[in-house]
C-alpha cells in the first residue's frame, strides 16, 4: 500500500501546526469575543440560551455566579459522566430536562473558556444572546412556503444530499401517513422557537442525531429560508388538518368501533373452525369421563 | 445394499423391576435444569395404563408417526401444505398437564415456620410458577395400576381385546401389570426428523443416535407431534426442543448411558446393528403385521463377507463391525427373535426392543379358593393372565404368532433350565418345548446365559467411538476446526438465538 504521507509533508505539517498553536493560543481567543460567540452560536445555541429562557437545555444566564469556573469545565466536557459521580447539580438537570441528555462537547479548555467568559459577561451586562450569523439571506416570498413544503416531504432533494425532514418529523398535514416519528413532531415548531433559534437550528443541527447526518450535509441559504416559510406557515399549504394539541384526543366513529369487534369476533370464529380438530387436553378428559 | 450402523436397544421386561431407577438417573444427568423439569427422557410406565404423556400411543389424538398415502409414506399430522398453514399453530401438541406440573415442596417452611400449635408442612409448588398448587397428576401417576378406572382401564392396546377379556383383566386377583421403560428409540426413519422445519433434528451418521441442534432449533415443536413416542420435549425456558441423546458423551468415551449403567434389574442391552439403509422405504410400506419382519430383514448379518465389504465401503471401520458380531441386540433381535419393536405399526422403525414379559401364572383361583399350590409350575402361554392380543398391540402391530414365538421360547428355556437345575420336568416335555420353538438346546443355554448371567462386557457392546472420522466426514479442513470444538455449547441454547 502506498503512504500518502511523506516525511517532508509530515515535517511541514508539524512545523504549520506548531506556529498554530502560537498563533492561537489561549489569550488570542479571550479578547476575541465575537469568536466566542461564533462557537456558541455552532454548538451550543441549538439548546441553550442565555437569558432568552430555557430549551432543550437551561438558559445558561447566571450559571457563572451559581457555578464554579472548574465545574463548569467539567461538566461540558463530560455531563454524563458527572451524573453518574452523583453530582447534586448535575442529577437535578438531568431530571429536569430528562430524556435530553447532553452529549459530552470535545471543545478545547480555551473555547470552553471563552464560552464561560462571554456568558460572564452577558450576565453582568444582564443581556441576552443574539446571535450574529441566524439571519434569513432574503426574505420570505410567496412561492416559499409550497417550495418549503416540497422539500419537507421530500418531493425535492436536499442540495446536500440530508435525507427529507419527513423521514423523522411529522407536520400535521404534511402528508396522509404522516411523517416520521423519531423526532419531535414540528407542527407548532415555530411557536416553540422564537425566529433566530430556528434559523440557527436549521443552519447547525446540533442535536446528536441531526449532527449526525447534516454536519456533513447541511442546508443550503435557499433550503433554509423555505424550510422556515414552510415552518412558519405550515397550516397554509394543508388547511384542513388542525395543528393537534398535545391533548386533543383522534376523533373514533363508533361504527369503526363495532366493525372492527365484528372483524375480529369473525376471525377469532374462522380460526376456531379451521382448528376444529384441536387437542384439547388429553387428561383432563378422562379424568372428568370418570367423574 | 447402503450398510450403516446403529447403536440399538434391548429392554428385557421380564427383569423390570419398576423402580425408576433409569428414570431418576437420566434425570439428574440431563434435565434438571430450568424448563426441562417436566421431561423425562427415560420413564417407566406400568402397563396397562396411559403412560406418560397421558395416551400417548392414541394417534387419533396425537397424530404421531407415519402413514402410507399412496404407496409414500407421509407424516400422520398433515403433509407438506398442512404443516406450512399449521406452523404457527400446531393443533395436536399436548398440553403440560398432560405430561405433568412439575412440582418441588417448600422444604424451608419446615425450619422458618414460626412456632405454632401444629406441624409445619412443606406446601408443593410449581416449579413453573411458583404458586402453591395442587398434585393432580405426575409422570408415573398410574403406576403400580394406581387410578386405574381412569387410566388403565383407558390404556388404548385395550382394544385389541374383547370385552369379557377386558373385564377379566381388571378382575380382583387376577388383576395384572407389567412396567414399560422407555427413552427415546433413535428410529431409522425418524419421523421427528422429517418434521422440523428448521432442519435442526439429524441423526448422527456414524451411530444412529438422532439429535436436535440447539443452535439450529428455532421452537417450532413439530416435532413434539411428529413423535409417536413422545419422547422430543419443548424446553419453555431456552424455546427449544429437547430429546434423549443415548448418552452420547458416555458411548463416545465406552461407557454404556446412564440409563442403562443405573438398572437394577440388569434388563437392559445396548450394541451395534448393521442394516441396509435401501430396504428402508420398502420396510415401512407393508401391512402391518408384517412390520416387524421387514425391520428384521433390513437386519444384516455382520457376519456375512459380503456385508462387511460393504460396511467397510461405507466407512465403517473395522473394530465397528466386530462389535456389531458381539452385539447382545443382534442376538436378541435376529438370532433369537426374541425382542420385538414398540408400537412397529407407527413406521418409524424403531431401534429400542422390547423382550415381551413371561408373566407366569403362580396361582389360580377356583371356586373362590385362591390355590397357590399348582401341580404345573409354569402355566401355559395360552393361559397368561395378559392376553397375547394385548402384548401383540403393543410389541408386533397385532401379529399375534411373533409374540406368542417370542414367549413359548421364553417358556422353553425356563422348562430347560428347571430340567437340569431341579430336575422334577421330564425330559420329553422340555423336548417338546424346545421342538415347538425349533430352538436346540445349547441356544436355549445361551438365552439362559445372557438373560440371567450376563456381565456388563455381555449386556454393553458399545463400538469404539471414532469421532475424528466422524469429523472428517463433516470436514476436510480439520486445522480449520483446530481449538473449535469440543467445549459444549458456543453459546447457550436461549430465546430468540
Amino acid at each position: 500500500m502506498k503512504l500518502d504521507i511523506t516525511p517532508e509533508v509530515l515535517t511541514m505539517r508539524l512545523i504549520c501546526t506548531a506556529a498554530a498553536a502560537v498563533l492561537f493560543s489561549a489569550p488570542a481567543f479571550a479578547q476575541q469575543p465575537s469568536a466566542a460567540a461564533g462557537v456558541f452560536e455552532k454548538r451550543c445555541y441549538s439548546c441553550h440560551n442565555i437569558g432568552g429562557g430555557d430549551k432543550k437545555g437551561p438558559d445558561l444566564k447566571g450559571v457563572t455566579t451559581r457555578q464554579s469556573t472548574e465545574w463548569l469545565r467539567e461538566f461540558i466536557k463530560a455531563p454524563a459522566a458527572v451524573n453518574r459521580k452523583g453530582d447534586s447539580v448535575a442529577t437535578g438537570l438531568f431530571k429536569k430536562f430528562a430524556p435530553e441528555v447532553m452529549p459530552d462537547q470535545d471543545l478545547a479548555d480555551e473555547q470552553i473558556d471563552a464560552i464561560i467568559g462571554m456568558i460572564d459577561g452577558l450576565t453582568k451586562k444582564n443581556e441576552a444572546f443574539v446571535p450574529a450569523g441566524a439571519k434569513l439571506n432574503r426574505p420570505i416570498a410567496p412561492g416559499d412556503v409550497e417550495a418549503g413544503y416540497q422539500l419537507f416531504t421530500g418531493r425535492a432533494a436536499l442540495s446536500g444530499g440530508g435525507s427529507a425532514c419527513i423521514s423523522c418529523h411529522n407536520v400535521s398535514g404534511s402528508g396522509r401517513l404522516g411523517g416520521g416519528t423519531l423526532g419531535p413532531d414540528l407542527s407548532a415548531v415555530n411557536v416553540r422557537y422564537k425566529d433566530p433559534e430556528l434559523i440557527s437550528i436549521l443552519q447547525n443541527p446540533n442535536f446528536p442525531t441531526m449532527k449526525s447526518i447534516f454536519g456533513t450535509r447541511p442546508l443550503n441559504d435557499e433550503e433554509i429560508v423555505k424550510l422556515f416559510a414552510y415552518f412558519q406557515n405550515a397550516k397554509l399549504v394543508a388547511p384542513i388538518a388542525p395543528a393537534p394539541a398535545a391533548s386533543a384526543a383522534v376523533r373514533i366513529e363508533p361504527w369503526f368501533v363495532a366493525l372492527g369487534f365484528a372483524a375480529l369476533l369473525m376471525s377469532l370464529a374462522l380460526m376456531n373452525r379451521a382448528w376444529k380438530g384441536r387437542l384439547r387436553g388429553v387428561r383432563e378428559e378422562l379424568v372428568r369421563r370418570n367423574q | 445394499m447402503d450398510v450403516r450402523l446403529q447403536i440399538s436397544m434391548v429392554f428385557h421386561l421380564d427383569k423390570c423391576i419398576g423402580c425408576h431407577t433409569c428414570s431418576v438417573a437420566c434425570k439428574n444427568v440431563w434435565t434438571d435444569r430450568k424448563g426441562a423439569e417436566y421431561m423425562w427422557w427415560n420413564n417407566v410406565e406400568t402397563k396397562p395404563g396411559t403412560g406418560y404423556p397421558t395416551s400417548w400411543e392414541d394417534q387419533g389424538k396425537y397424530h404421531g408417526g407415519w402413514e402410507q398415502k399412496n404407496g409414500q409414506p407421509d407424516l400422520k399430522m398433515g403433509g407438506r401444505v398442512l404443516r406450512v398453514l399449521n406452523i404457527f399453530h400446531n393443533p395436536y401438541l399436548p398440553k403440560l398437564d398432560d405430561y405433568y406440573e412439575p412440582w418441588t415442596y417448600k422444604y424451608e417452611d419446615l425450619f422458618n415456620a414460626p412456632e405454632g400449635a401444629d406441624q409445619p408442612t412443606a406446601r408443593p409448588v410449581s416449579m413453573v410458577t411458583g404458586q402453591p398448587m395442587e398434585i393432580e397428576a405426575g409422570p408415573n401417576w398410574d403406576d403400580d395400576l394406581g387410578g386405574s378406572p381412569i387410566y388403565a382401564a383407558n390404556d388404548p392396546n385395550l382394544e385389541a381385546l374383547t370385552p369379557q377379556q377386558r373385564e377379566e383383566l381388571f378382575e380382583i386377583e387376577r388383576l395384572v401389570f407389567f412396567y414399560l421403560p422407555r427413552i427415546c428409540n433413535h428410529c431409522l426413519n425418524a419421523a421427528c426428523v422429517a418434521a422440523c422445519p428448521s432442519g435442526a433434528i439429524y441423526k448422527r451418521g456414524e451411530d444412529g443416535v438422532v439429535l436436535i441442534n440447539q443452535d439450529k432449533c428455532r421452537g417450532w415443536r413439530m416435532c413434539v407431534t411428529a413423535c409417536p413416542y413422545k419422547k422430543t420435549f419443548y424446553n419453555w425456558s431456552t424455546g427449544k426442543s429437547e430429546k434423549c441423546i443415548l448418552c452420547f458423551p458416555r458411548l463416545e468415551t465406552g461407557q454404556a448411558p446412564a440409563c442403562f449403567h443405573s438398572c437394577v434389574g440388569r434388563i437392559r442391552y445396548l450394541g451395534a446393528l448393521l442394516y441396509d439403509a435401501e430396504q428402508m422405504l420398502p420396510a415401512m410400506a407393508v401391512s402391518d403385521d408384517k412390520l416387524v419382519e421387514a425391520q428384521r430383514e433390513m437386519i444384516l448379518d455382520p457376519f456375512d463377507r459380503e456385508v462387511q465389504a460393504a460396511a467397510l465401503k461405507n466407512g465403517i471401520d473395522a473394530a465397528a463391525i466386530e462389535a456389531a458380531q458381539r452385539s447382545p441386540v443382534y442376538k436378541y433381535v435376529k438370532d433369537w427373535k426374541l425382542a420385538l419393536p414398540l408400537h412397529p405399526e407407527f413406521r418409524t422403525l424403531p431401534m429400542l426392543f422390547y423382550v415381551p414379559p413371561l408373566l407366569p401364572v403362580m396361582a389360580k383361583n377356583e371356586d373362590g379358593l385362591y390355590d397357590a399350590s399348582g401341580k404345573e409350575l409354569f402355566s401355559p402361554i395360552e393361559k397368561a393372565r395378559l392376553p397375547i392380543e394385548y402384548m401383540a398391540s403393543l410389541f408386533s402391530a397385532g401379529n399375534n404368532d411373533l409374540v406368542r414365538y417370542a414367549l413359548k421360547k421364553q417358556y422353553a428355556v425356563r422348562l430347560f433350565k428347571r430340567m437340569e437345575t431341579v430336575g422334577d420336568i421330564e425330559h420329553a416335555t422340555v423336548k417338546r418345548a424346545l421342538e415347538q420353538v425349533e430352538m436346540t438346546e445349547e441356544e436355549a443355554e445361551s438365552i439362559y446365559r445372557l438373560t440371567s448371567l450376563p456381565t456388563v462386557d455381555d449386556r454393553y457392546v458399545i463400538p469404539p467411538s471414532h469421532r475424528e472420522e466422524a469429523m472428517q466426514m463433516l470436514n476436510d479442513d480439520m486445522l480449520a476446526e483446530k481449538g473449535m470444538a469440543g467445549l459444549g455449547f458456543r453459546e447457550l441454547p436461549v430465546r430468540g438465538a
